[in-house]
């Protein structure tokens, strides 16, 4: 195994116990003949176009842009079956773990998005499928809960630390080091040890390059793209769309309500070099390596560390990354909603609040935002707010 | 090389001194974990000691304490990446090199040991061999002639319970035993007498961690336990 292809830049790698590092090196070479394979390729793509719902739409949303005064394109990530980009990655993660020969999958997931997603497929392919969630957050994102329990999936409510999603992860990962043997694990984002990273970034990449299609036959590119960044997924799909152009791309993490250790999921704004779940990236943790808690309004952002990518092209310059607070995620909820008729999640609210506080920043220009997901997953959250 | 796994600390400084000196009196090594607020490798018995503890010991004073026990005895650290990594490497294996003989570090697997070799670390790196582990794997980890090999016996977390009559197992030792002559320690899944007499015949060791994490806050049940393994 080279190591090196195992990192981008200085962060990365396969920080993980020795028992899964087979299943890793099966799974690397799994990805890497199946994308190869036009049977695989066919598959996935009808998937995503006949069961998905793919391409999605660009929309331009005038009400909005006319308000804010600037040009605003949502990539309407929304639309998808089961209501986020997370089903890109759970088809194609889905159909690699048939390729493999595996009957059972397992997730984590925070927002319940992911963990959707990933009982979807497992429905629809016929694989066991055990999700892990954190209490918390099983709670707060109730009716995704329901979802995955009709479709056939068993949930897990993990009770330990934080009860959010990097405990579903913890646990996720010890569920994978016993049953590795018939068990692929499908992670939801770009973290993770390597192969992670890279074939979560290459499912997800589609975004990118449908939105690169539509302003390439229009013949302008955006000035800049915005996404959310939990563990980064929905963000590295559409950044790979514009990674060989000088378009301004910006991620957003979550900035909770301070910059107080625990009160915000600002992981690449405020976090320093760490390892958890299998890489080395941006994380926030204590002098002492002790992951801190955090704090976000949305479960999917919830979370103390970053994918890989994103720690590289922090430090390159090629990608910005900011926050905004929980209220402002709340004001581009409500916003879009009134303005377009568009509810979206908690998560993508703080791509649309971040173009709401820099309006000055945006001026006349052309904002493509990802619209990773559709609100109705929050309204436990959001009755409060009403 | 019989050995005992505790939690670093716990359940307090000076019981915790206590403990780790009936180990290094009665047991060949002692294994000190030191807390890391996600330790995927372990399973709820370990995890729970780890998070009473989190939060009241620092790295620095399980390191103060370790100098405690003196120098040159056979003590182990078994603990995560990010502990390491965060307290800086080089700094960490300046502190505790003359202390320690070796290291566990739970999600490292072997192919990244030079990760840490190459960042300053001085401490020998215990390698696992787990039933999955390839004959390229074993040839790979015994070249750097680490002071053991840690044997991971079954597909899973602290706290399991492994099968030594399981024909896989006794199998790939045979295959290690036949490579080197570098000690085979089988840890994970050792729960008692029975276990590590077992262990004794298959391997050249164990370590308990499990079954002794159970009593580590009650001295007296603590030393018991350690009687019972005599
Ligand atoms: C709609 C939506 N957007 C974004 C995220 C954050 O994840 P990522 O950063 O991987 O896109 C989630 C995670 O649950 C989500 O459900």
């Amino acid at each position: 195994m080279d190591i090196k292809k195992m990192f981008y830049g200085e962060y990365g790698g396969q920080f993980v116990p020795e028992t899964l590092i087979p299943a890793l090196d099966e799974l690397d070479h799994a990805f890497e003949n199946a994308i190869k394979n036009e049977n695989f390729i066919e598959k996935f793509n009808s998937l995503l176009r006949n069961y998905a719902g793919r391409p999605t739409p660009i929309y331009f949303a005038e009400r909005f842009s006319r308000k804010y005064g600037l040009k605003l394109y949502l990539k309407r990530e929304d639309l998808l079956h089961t209501g986020a980009h997370k089903i890109n990655n759970t088809i194609g993660q889905g159909l690699l773990t048939s390729f493999m020969g595996k009957k059972r999958i397992i997730a984590e997931t925070g927002a319940g998005q992911h963990g959707v997603a990933t009982a979807t497929v497992a429905a629809l392919l016929g694989l066991e499928c055990i999700i892990y969630m954190g209490k918390l957050d099983a709670k707060r994102q109730e009716p995704n809960v329901k979802r995955m329990k009709i479709l056939g999936a068993e949930v897990v409510e993990v009770e330990n630390g934080s009860m959010t999603l990097k405990d579903a992860m913890n646990e996720a990962l010890r569920d994978w080091v016993k049953n590795v043997k018939n068990t692929h694990y499908i992670i939801g984002s770009t973290a993770g040890p390597y192969p992670f990273p890279k074939i979560v970034a290459y499912f997800q990449s589609v975004i990118g390059k449908e939105a690169r299609d539509f302003f390439d036959k229009n013949c302008i590119l955006p000035d800049y793209v915005i996404a959310c960044v939990g563990g980064g997924s929905n963000a590295m799909g559409i950044f790979q769309g514009f990674l060989d152009t000088n378009v301004r791309l910006i991620g957003v993490e979550a900035g909770g309500k301070s910059n107080k250790i625990g009160e915000h999921a600002m992981t690449l704004n405020l976090g320093k070099k760490g390892i958890l779940h299998g890489s080395l990236s941006y994380l926030l943790c204590d002098d002492d390596g002790q992951v801190a808690p955090v704090h976000s309004i949305s479960a999917g952002l919830d979370y103390p560390g970053v994918g890989p990518q994103h720690a590289y092209f922090k430090d390159s310059g090629k990608i910005k990354y900011d926050f905004v607070r929980d209220n402002d995620a709340l004001q581009g909820f409500f916003e879009l909603s009134r303005l377009e008729g568009i509810i979206p999640a908690l998560e993508s609210s703080h791509a649309i609040g971040y173009v709401i506080k820099n309006q000055e920043l945006f001026k006349d220009k052309v904002v493509l935002l990802n619209l990773s997901g559709r609100g109705d997953k929050d309204m436990k959250i959001i009755e409060k707010k009403i | 090389m019989r050995g005992i796994y505790i939690v670093g600390g716990y359940p307090d400084k000076e019981s915790f001194l206590k403990i780790a000196d009936i180990v290094l009196n009665k047991m060949d090594f002692i294994e000190i974990g030191i807390p890391f607020s996600d330790p995927v490798a372990d399973g709820p018995i370990i995890s729970s000691a780890i998070n009473n503890i989190l939060g009241k010991i620092n790295v620095k004073e399980i390191i103060d304490i370790t100098k405690l026990l003196g120098k040159e005895k056979n003590i182990f650290y078994m603990t995560y990446s990010n502990i390491i990594y965060s307290y800086g490497i080089k700094k960490f294996s300046d502190e505790v090199k003359n202390y320690i003989k070796g290291i566990i570090i739970a999600d490292l697997p072997n192919r990244l040991h030079d990760f840490f070799y190459q960042r300053g670390l001085e401490i020998p790196i215990i390698p696992f061999i787990t039933p999955e582990s390839r004959e390229s794997d074993i040839k790979e980890i015994i070249k750097y002639r680490p002071p053991f090999i840690y044997f991971i016996g079954i597909r899973g977390i602290t706290g399991s319970k492994a099968d030594l009559d399981n024909s896989e197992i006794i199998d790939k030792i045979k295959v290690i035993k036949k490579l080197t002559d570098i000690p085979v320690i089988i840890g994970f899944g050792i729960k008692g007498k029975k276990d590590a007499k077992k262990a004794i015949s298959i391997a050249d060791g164990f370590v308990i961690g499990t079954e002794a994490v159970k009593v580590q806050n009650n001295l007296q049940l603590f030393i018991d336990f350690v009687n019972s393994l005599q």
